[in-house]
């Protein structure tokens, strides 16, 4: 069952258009991340779901109703704001009741069910505490309590992790989704970090410039990319420009000024179409010039020369810059076992399953 | 090493500098409370001795028990007025108000930066004009609120300005009405700046000079201006001991306003 | 995409409720604002509009004015050599005032904004205390302490130093509103002064310059704006003042509001009065304006 619809929904402020014409459907107890870049129309959305801000055009709806014209109190949305929005004048315990004294919830019952949801989120004992005298995670903690203490219909998290340090921020990525599960509540999470959004997301939906880019499971946004772009958003990518000669079924086969590549691509274009082969840096493999010895990798078919320009060490891997062709200088991460260093010959491989075909925009 | 004197010597003729400014600022002050208990007719050095004389001839002058309370009761409806409608000025202006946000803003505090006194005379002639405000207490609870007006707005403004909307956002996100969500929220946090709005309301009006002598009457004469009048020609300590209640209620309003913002901090955890 | 539409479908429909909800909300929340703008205009506008109307009628000496335009009021204000004596004297005052107490408030306001916080408060605390105590209140403490036989002198005789006349003249007048007007200057130049970054001056001693020079060339070209609205707002205010003059002053100084206000109340010419006091305000919004063009010109140039 679709849980959130979004219907050709548009927003404008004056003569900018922050959303455009956006779809989207949102099954049942489904986790969907909203990623992009700041002033995407990502947290626009989320306000728009929120009743916050209304639509310009189109439609919302949550369930079995249209809400697009219901305002915010009715909507029955949990949401967790960026800076948590606690009420720095209530204690933990009201903040959390807040919701339900506003739903006219029995006082005894009240106290369960925050005492339960407290329990949920470890804060029991902070009751009367104010947001001020707790730590940034036992704010978020709060903030996500009070939004899920109303039994919401959906939840909205806003950037819910990025007043928290960086350690922290790793241990609440999987405590959110944990507890999401629990619940088993549809949820929509907008985040700028794409490592956060591909940790916690069932699907994601790649925005920019208010339109939806991509939409589809981690996986398929960063071993299928559809566009360059969002190619280039998510995680590190190598894009060698490329025109594809042949193709038979996903296989395709390109040329390029590095000489002819093999790799995969989406249905639909086909011979002569112009675009990208976009590699990851862990998928492509540094040997040396003198041998076969270390390009043993079964299914490397495209090969290359090239020469080391930069060498980054990061602990578990190191970081090459190698120049392949004019121009041209690939990214890649390989094991601490290879040492090259600046100024080395080496020869660079990649499977052709591990090559995805980008078409170029006009494609 | 020099340099070093140099900079020693600098900071005692500094220290001393701002010692002896303070001195200056607060000498007023202290002559007004040491001239009150003093029991002379005159303020010698040394003191003649400890007194009570002066606040018993202050309590037994009809003219200046009448007029401390009716300064107290305009002060308190002035501060009642002006609380009121500059706060929900400064609700409108800051939040809703678009095309005439600037020029409103502007209206909120012009009576501000003109000297009081020209206002004083605009407002006698224009009452005498359209005979009304020359009786009674009501031109003075006009004119008061006019001064006291901007403050509040002022004071309002600046904590609207710094109130994160996102809390208002979270109310209505958890089912709560437009009211409900002022009642519980908006004003609870913005209670700190509508208290001190109103202290210094009262204090302003209470204290207020230019605007009395100009519209106060038979029966509604503030207390500074029956001050004034009797300075003129009589030079006793009565005045001295207006100038201590001034004190004594100032040190109060600072106590309220502690205990009131200070319970608010309470509520922000501030303290533990 | 499924478009499938229940309820009332169409755009156009809920957009129109939506629009004229937004109008009757944004009318609704005018009646906040309404009664403070019904206060300024009819009881601050209005009266100042009447105020320009009267100047320009005739003076009479049965009635408050004939109603008859003329300039004559204008005419008599700016011919008369004693008003332009009056004029020039209060705007005199307002200027040793505001340079005066200048210089004693930088000191004040610097100390003040370099203090650790919660000496920050007390020192706050201290520089307002006197604007708690009502304006007659601390003028009569200075008659106490200014008069002939007051305590200064006194000290002063008891010491065999001959008695100085400290109180209705201008001497007295000037320390009586430079006191008064001290703790707006010091409010006006904390802010500016606190905005400064102490590393700043910091920076400038590492570059080699002294303590002297840092001051001179860092903070207080970067304490400008401080300084230019304390001096507009101190040289407002004590132009304008009423009870120091007159307490102070012993009527043997008269300023532009002692003047005005006699010729309204005491000799009940409203024309002539009003007048005065329009020709007064409309100066002292002309040098207020020269001021302020003088310094963002000297503030541009130091920039």
């Amino acid at each position: 069952m679709t849980a959130i619809s979004l219907r050709s929904v548009v927003k404008q402020f004056g003569d900018v258009t922050a959303v455009d014409h956006l779809d989207l459907d949102l099954a049942e107890g489904e986790l969907i991340a909203f990623l992009g870049p700041s002033g995407c129309g990502k947290t626009t959305t989320l306000r728009m779901i929120a009743g916050f801000e209304m639509p310009t055009a189109g439609q919302i709806w949550l369930g079995e109703e249209d809400v697009t014209w219901l305002s915010a109190e009715k909507r029955n949305c949990g949401m967790v704001f960026q800076n948590y929005a606690l009420f720095p004048h209530l204690t933990v315990y009201r903040n959390i009741a807040f919701g339900l004294e506003m739903r006219r919830v029995p006082r005894n019952e009240i106290a369960r069910r925050v005492r339960s949801v407290l329990e949920k989120v470890q804060l029991h004992g902070l009751e009367e505490r104010y947001p001020r005298q707790l730590s940034g995670g036992q704010q978020q903690r709060t903030a996500l309590a009070r939004a899920l203490v109303i039994n919401p219909n959906v939840l909205l998290l806003d950037e819910p992790l990025a007043n928290l340090d960086a350690k922290l921020r790793e241990e609440m990525r999987f405590y959110i989704r944990t507890l999401q599960q629990e619940f088993g509540i549809t949820t929509i999470y907008v985040t700028h970090d794409q490592s956060e959004a591909l940790v916690l997301a069932d699907r994601v939906a790649v925005m920019m410039g208010g339109m939806l880019q991509q939409i589809g499971t981690p996986e398929d946004l960063y071993r299928r990319p559809e566009t360059a772009k969002v190619a280039d958003f998510v995680g590190l990518v190598n894009l060698i420009p490329v025109r594809m000669k042949e193709r038979c079924g996903a296989a395709i086969a390109c040329e390029s000024t590095l000489g002819p590549l093999e790799g995969r691509g989406p249905d639909g274009p086909g011979a002569e179409a112009e675009g990208w082969l976009s590699v990851r840096p862990e998928n492509l493999h540094l040997s040396g010039t003198d041998g076969a010895a270390a390009s043993g990798t079964d299914g490397t078919v495209n090969q290359m020369r090239g020469v080391v320009r930069e060498r980054a060490y990061l602990g578990s891997l190191i970081d090459y810059r190698v120049e392949v062709g004019p121009a041209l200088t690939l990214r890649i991460q390989g094991g601490a076992e290879a040492p090259y260093h600046a100024g080395d010959a080496v020869a660079v491989g990649f499977a052709s399953a591990d090559a995805w075909f980008v078409p170029s925009e006009e494609g | 090493m020099h340099r070093s004197i140099g900079s020693r010597v600098g900071r005692v003729a500094y220290g001393t500098l701002i010692v002896l400014l303070y001195a200056f600022l607060l000498l007023p002050i202290a002559i007004v409370v040491i001239a009150s208990f003093n029991s002379g007719n005159y303020l010698r050095f040394p003191p003649q001795g400890f007194s009570l004389r002066w606040f018993r001839h202050f309590g037994e002058t009809a003219s200046f028990t009448r007029s401390f309370f009716f300064s107290l009761r305009l002060a308190a409806v002035v501060t009642v007025i002006a609380t009121g409608i500059g706060t929900a000025a400064a609700l409108y202006v800051t939040r809703t108000a678009k095309r005439y946000r600037e020029f409103l803003r502007v209206l909120m505090i012009a009576p501000l930066p003109v000297p009081a006194i020209i206002t004083g005379v605009a407002l006698l002639i224009f009452f005498y004009a359209i005979h009304v405000g020359t009786h009674g207490a009501f031109g003075l609870v006009v004119g008061h609120t006019l001064i006291c007006l901007p403050y509040v707005f002022l004071i309002v403004s600046t904590v609207l300005a710094n109130f994160d909307r996102t809390l208002e956002e979270a109310a209505r996100n958890l089912g709560a009405g437009p009211w409900t969500t002022f009642r519980r929220v908006t004003l609870p946090i913005i209670k700190g700046g509508v208290i001190s709005g109103a202290v210094f309301a009262f204090i302003t009006s209470y204290d207020e000079f230019s605007i009395s002598l100009l519209l106060g009457g038979v029966g509604t004469t503030p207390l500074p201006i029956q001050l004034f009048d009797y300075l003129r020609f009589s030079f006793d300590p009565t005045a001295a001991v207006a100038g201590v209640i001034s004190i004594v209620m100032a040190m109060l309003a600072v106590l309220v306003t502690e205990r009131l913002v200070g319970l608010e901090s309470l509520y922000y955890g501030r303290r533990s | 995409m499924a478009t499938i539409r229940r309820g009332d479908g169409g755009l156009a429909l809920p957009w129109a409720r939506l629009s004229r909800a937004a109008a009757t909300r944004r009318q609704k929340a005018f009646l906040l604002v309404l009664p403070a703008v019904a206060l300024l205009l009819l009881f601050f506008i209005l009266p100042y509009l009447y105020l320009l109307y009267i100047s320009v009628m005739t003076q009479s000496h049965n009635a408050k004015y004939i109603t008859r335009f003329t300039l004559a009021n204008y005419a008599q204000t700016i011919g008369d050599l004693f008003i332009w004596r009056v004029i020039f004297h209060t705007l005199r005052l307002g200027v040793i005032t505001t340079v005066i107490a200048l210089v004693l408030s930088y000191p004040l306001a610097y100390h003040l904004a370099r203090a650790s916080s919660v000496m920050k408060g007390l020192l706050m605390m201290l520089v307002l205390t006197p604007l708690l105590v009502g304006v007659v209140i601390r003028t009569y403490s200075w008659m106490i302490l200014l008069s002939d036989t007051g305590l200064i002198n006194s000290l002063l005789t008891s010491w065999g130093v001959q008695p100085a006349h400290l109180m209705y003249n201008d001497t007295g007048v000037t320390i009586g509103l430079v006191h008064i007007y001290i703790p707006f200057m010091v409010l006006s130049l904390a802010g500016p002064l606190q905005g400064i970054d102490p590393d700043i001056e910091r920076a400038a001693r590492s570059l080699g310059a002294g303590a002297w020079q840092a001051f001179w060339r860092v903070t207080w070209p970067l304490s400008l704006p401080g300084v230019v609205s304390g001096s507009v707002l101190v040289f407002v205010l004590a132009i304008s003042s009423y009870v120091i003059p007159s307490l102070l002053g012993g009527f043997t100084v008269i300023t532009v509001p002692l003047l005005a206000i006699r010729t309204i109340t005491e000799l009940f010419n409203w024309p002539l009065g009003s007048a005065l006091t329009i020709v007064f305000f409309a100066l002292t919004v002309v040098i207020v304006w020269l001021f302020l063009r003088l310094m963002s010109r000297a503030m541009k140039g130091a920039a």
